[in-house]
């Protein structure tokens, strides 16, 4: 954590993040109004002592829209990271651990979907479960796994042969030991940084979901649902698209930033810019 | 049945041929004005025409098309009511039974054949094939047989008394198709149109543009003026109106809602708001909890804010209705009281009927058009101080009509103006309705649309319309917050561009362009 | 580099296309509704609904329609689209030249101005340039493509300062300049984020080749600057981000729906979408075909491009 602090790109990342996950954790708390309440005779407004971040076409606050919106988008991406972060884990370790056949059967079937550009998988996914949180959720956690499994397998692979896992087996200890005792604790490092990473596409593919009306469903507060429903209305009054992208462009770029940071942390080699 | 022993009587011989021609579609403006010819009229459009099948094309851009292309037997005025087109008159039994259409003289289809009777019965064969999807079907199910007495006299049998049925041959769908095209394969009639109409297919790309071009045989002596009219898709709404304000288009077809201020605000723009029948309505099954309470429907009713939704969703743009589908714009219309926004007796009525902590239930929206979630939405924030708590649930709309649409209990129905009261009725309040969604079915009720189909005199029926409609006012099977007006736009140089209320005929022969 | 493993590559396309259409084709069968049933929409009864399934044949089999898919796939022949009474050839013909163009003007624009931007920021390494370069990267790649899109959109083509259209489509043989003006929006909103991207790698590999022994070794063996930059360090920071730009071809080709999409950018996405929302089955098939081919062969030429630039496989 030291090493990340003392780089100016972690800081950043880490006010960025501080910010976001407060407006995640407080957010409802703290907005001025109900986000869903209508005020008819000040639609489509500016900022104003009334309304520090202005209305939407319904009259709406969209400050208070915002703070709604911040937990359920962060957990979107902390959520579904989370799920394709864990299932590719797993099929990658145990490809990575197994070896010989299994270990090519996945492979090959891990490269089969791969072979799909990640929104059109997605979007085809999400076509199939249908629009909605969760099910954007599962669909962008699919797109992630096959990514994740790869990175998994290959750093179970270069842990694999060093030193103390052979001295481990010379031990003849049993391989779930080894397994659990040596290898992950290794493995994880670069699973960790590249989940931070993946946190803020998560983010930004759930967002773009919600605009193409397949993710979170009106009357919902998620961000790019807002930008979508505002859309027609951009010109009149471009706070309400502006004030829900900059939003997901701050926690994207807060993720992007720590994770970036983290990774020169583990990997010294790259802790030279 | 060839032989006439039943008294006739002429329906609308006052509005002869020629009468109902020279007051058709010319504003009182442009009358004065002498008409040019010429000229190649670009109306922009933002929907695709996916098919110029007239027999079941439902595309907002792809009415006009087919208003050009073909005629039918009548067509619906721009004052909502029965004008004549291929028949100049017709002549119904007293238990209007039985219907002679008379065709027009040396009308010729686009490809040099004559327009006889045999037309008119191969068009409503296909119609009332139920191998053929045909969407004029459902408005003539009552028609026994189609028969030619002679080349220019075609016999309609009903099966139950139907004194609407010129109302019903106006259908947009119901447009005459030559007996050749009929006898080739369907599909054809996507892309190729053989019709009688004031204008000729000239190229049709569905992903760009339909061009059309004058009938020069067209059976109004002098029209069309225009020499060729171009529908322009445009994708973008943006560049559609961008493109309408600098004068590459002259008639944008449709505007939308928030853009309409700024369109009328324009110079050289004349900007026009048609009232319609258009409305959306919350469906409510009544065949289940809670909705079989008239009371809770009253409270739903009285919870509806109605000014705010015409206000925030329409901007303005649209009438407040009081929960009847009979807009004021239809024959046999009555005026109907203000529902006011009253959720203090909305909660009374519900804890009368037993739901003394308010109701929680799911609203449904289809994802398009937009107006429905917007309906939602609003519906929502209006209801709560009511004692309602509403989740809305919006979905895509295939998702909708395969599982919600007709089948769910709570969600919200858009629908177009229909040209008659029997019409807008039959869509889905009777018990036989074509899609009868809530359940309500009244035997009362169902007995007066009889009456009325089978009665000819006005006055009579003007009684039993009232009558039936109270009984909608009284049961409220649909909640009906508004009435949409169809918004669109024309250049000041076009003239007599025209919308009817019911937004499926547009009488383009009329319009001119006013071009040095 | 073989021919044996360019055949064994092509061979497993092969086999995913395969897959990918029968994933497709099943998920479109198994979800409620059909085409029929969106042409009709709220006007269709139960017997205007049969009539049009049979009218286009969706009443047959599951498996015969699948079979005759393939069958007519196989011989050239793409069918006829539910919705649009076209050919898919002709209606996916066009749209993925449109596409075609707005990919390849933003991956060139792209690739013509991010590479000598990343160079220039490894050699001024710290210097406000790399600053200013780093923090537009790190935006760039925040911000999804709708969201760049809807601020260009703000700032560029608002009703009162339309420098540029917002959004429409004039064909490129019917009038250039109006193509460019169309073009400049949505291939600038891809362009951002892959400019983010290529600029960041290409610095951090001219980093690492810099700071290499043997450019090192070229310094002292008294080459100038420039000359050392040209010949010796770009270059071997090119495999990397050729890499990079194929992998952004993945990224392009998901962009691409969007921006199509917010744009009325007449490509395959925009079709796409229209396909998808009208259970238009051919044409859903036929642009996943196509995507994912174009996918699967950049992939496949990118290695083949890396495997000429990096000199330590192409001797090996």
């Amino acid at each position: 954590m030291r090493d990340v602090l003392r780089n100016p790109v972690g800081v950043v990342g880490l006010v960025l993040l501080t910010i976001v996950i407060g407006a995640a954790l407080f957010g409802p708390w703290l907005a001025p109004y109900d986000p869903q309440l209508f005020h008819a005779r000040s639609r489509l407004q500016g900022p104003s002592a009334e309304f520090w971040l202005g209305t939407d076409q319904y009259g709406r606050d969209l400050m208070s829209r915002i703070l709604h919106g911040a937990p359920s988008t962060v957990f979107f991406g902390l959520g579904a990271t989370a799920l394709g972060v864990g299932v590719g884990s797993v099929i990658g370790v145990v490809a990575g651990v197994a070896g010989g056949k299994i270990d090519s059967i996945i492979m090959r079937v891990l490269d089969g979907l791969l072979a799909m550009p990640e929104l059109l998988f997605t979007l085809l996914i999400v076509t199939f479960l249908g629009g909605g949180t969760t099910q954007a959720m599962l669909a962008v956690a699919v797109t992630f796994a096959p990514g994740m499994a790869r990175i998994a397998r290959s750093s179970v692979l270069s842990v694999r042969t060093r030193e103390y896992v052979m001295a481990a087996i010379a031990r003849g200890e049993s391989r779930a030991w080894i397994v659990g005792r040596e290898v992950l604790p290794n493995a994880v490092g670069p699973i960790i940084v590249e989940a931070t990473i993946r946190v803020s596409f998560a983010i930004m593919i759930g967002a773009t979901l919600g605009f193409l009306g397949l993710g979170a469903q009106p009357p919902s507060t998620e961000w790019g649902l807002m930008v979508a429903e505002a859309r027609q209305f951009m010109f009149r009054n471009p706070w309400c698209v502006v004030v829900p992208g900059v939003a997901i462009a701050i926690t994207a770029m807060g993720f992007n930033l720590f994770g970036d940071a983290l990774r020169d942390a583990f990997d010294p080699k790259r802790n030279r810019s | 049945m060839t032989d006439f022993t039943l008294k006739r009587r002429h329906v609308l011989m006052g509005l002869g041929a020629l009468g109902a021609l020279t007051t058709l579609g010319l504003p009182g403006g442009a009358a004065a004005q002498t008409p040019k010819t010429g000229g190649t009229l670009r109306i922009s459009h933002s929907t695709r025409i996916a098919t110029l099948n007239v027999l079941s094309l439902s595309g907002p851009a792809e009415y006009p098309c087919i208003d050009m292309i073909y005629s039918g037997l009548t067509r619906i005025g721009l004052d909502s009511k029965v004008q004549p087109d291929l028949a100049t008159h017709w002549d119904a039994s007293d238990d209007a039974k039985e219907f002679v259409f008379h065709l027009r003289e040396g009308v010729k289809f686009h490809d040099g054949t004559p327009f006889t009777a045999e037309d008119v019965v191969a068009t409503y064969t296909a119609i009332l094939n139920p191998d053929v999807p045909a969407a004029a079907r459902s408005v003539l199910t009552m028609i026994e047989k189609v028969e030619a007495l002679d080349p220019l006299k075609v016999k309609f049998t009903l099966k139950t008394p139907f004194a609407d049925l010129p109302t019903s041959t106006a259908h947009a769908n119901a447009r005459i198709i030559s007996k050749a095209a009929l006898a080739a394969p369907l599909t054809e009639l996507d892309t190729k149109a053989n019709g009688t109409g004031p204008f000729k297919l000239e190229v049709y790309d569905s992903a760009r543009m339909v061009r059309l071009v004058k009938n020069p045989d067209y059976y109004q002596p002098g029209k069309p003026y225009l020499d060729a009219v171009e529908m322009m898709l445009f994708p973008d709404l943006a560049a559609e109106s961008a493109n309408f304000l600098s004068g590459a288009t002259d008639v944008m077809l449709t505007v939308q809602q928030a853009e309409f201020a700024r369109i009328a605000a324009a110079a050289g723009i004349e900007a026009k708001r048609v009232a319609s029948g258009r409305y959306v309505c919350v469906v409510m099954r009544q065949d289940q909890k809670p909705w079989d309470d008239v009371r809770v429907r009253k409270a739903l009713a009285l919870s509806t804010d109605r000014d705010l939704l015409v206000e925030v969703i329409l901007e303005g743009l649209g009438r407040p209705a009081y929960d009847s589908i009979v807009a004021p714009e239809i024959a046999y219309a009555t005026e109907k009281p203000v529902v006011p926004y009253d959720p203090e007796a909305a909660r009374k009525l519900l804890a009368e009927a037993g739901y003394p902590d308010g109701i929680k239930a799911t609203l449904v929206a289809s994802d398009r058009p937009g107006i429905r979630v917007q309906t939602a939405i609003a519906l929502k924030q209006s209801a709560a101080a009511g004692g309602f708590d509403l989740t809305i649930e919006t979905m895509p709309h295939d998702t909708y009509l395969a599982n919600v649409w007709m089948k769910g209990g709570f969600y919200i129905g858009y629908w177009g103006m229909q040209p008659t009261i029997d019409a807008t009725y039959r869509l889905l309040l009777t018990s036989d309705a074509s899609y009868q969604d809530t359940e309500w079915k009244n035997a009362e009720f169902d007995a007066l649309i009889e009456e009325g189909r089978a009665t000819v005199d006005p006055a009579k029926r003007a009684e039993i319309y009232a009558a039936a409609q109270a009984k909608e006012l009284e049961d409220v099977p649909y909640i009906v917050p508004f009435f949409e007006d169809v918004l669109t736009a024309s250049s000041t140089k076009t003239e007599g561009w025209q919308i009817a209320p019911i937004s499926r005929y547009f009488y383009v022969e009329d319009v001119w362009l006013d071009k040095a | 580099m073989t021919l044996a493993y360019l055949l064994r590559r092509l061979g497993a396309i092969v086999i995913v296309l395969a897959i990918v259409t029968l994933a497709v084709f099943g998920i479109t069968m198994v979800l409620p509704g059909n085409a029929a049933l969106m042409i009709l929409g709220e006007h269709s009864t139960p017997d205007s609904l049969a009539a049009m399934e049979r009218l286009l044949g969706l009443d047959r089999p599951v498996w015969v329609q699948y079979g005759s898919w393939v069958w007519g796939v196989l011989h050239g022949d793409f069918g006829m689209s539910l919705r649009l009474s076209l050919p898919v050839a002709k209606v996916v013909g066009d749209a993925f030249w449109n596409s075609a163009w707005l990919a390849l003007i933003a991956l060139v624009g792209v690739t013509v101005i991010a590479i000598p931007l990343g160079a220039l920021a490894a050699l001024k390494r710290g210097s406000a340039w790399d600053l200013v370069i780093g923090f537009f990267s790190y935006v760039g790649t925040a911000m999804p493509e709708f969201v760049t899109a809807t601020l260009l959109l703000i700032l560029l083509a608002s009703p009162e300062w339309p420098l540029f259209p917002a959004g429409g489509f004039v064909a490129p043989s019917e009038n250039m300049a109006g193509f460019l003006r169309h073009v400049i929006l949505p291939a600038g909103t891809l362009g951002l984020i892959l400019m983010a991207h290529i600029s960041r790698q290409v610095r951090s590999e001219m980093a690492d080749v810099l700071s290499s022994e043997y450019v090192r070794a070229a310094r002292l063996k008294g080459l100038r600057g420039r000359r050392v930059v040209w010949r010796h360090a770009l270059p071997n920071a090119m495999a990397p981000a050729v890499a990079v730009i194929s992998l952004d071809i993945g990224y392009l080709l998901g962009g691409i729906i969007v921006v199509e999409e917010i744009f009325a950018w007449p490509g395959l996405g925009r079709t796409l979408i229209y396909a998808l929302q009208n259970r238009d089955l051919p044409v859903i098939q036929a642009i996943t075909l196509v995507l994912a081919v174009v996918y699967a062969l950049s992939n496949l030429l990118a290695d083949i491009v890396i495997a000429w630039l990096d000199p330590r496989v192409r001797h090996a």
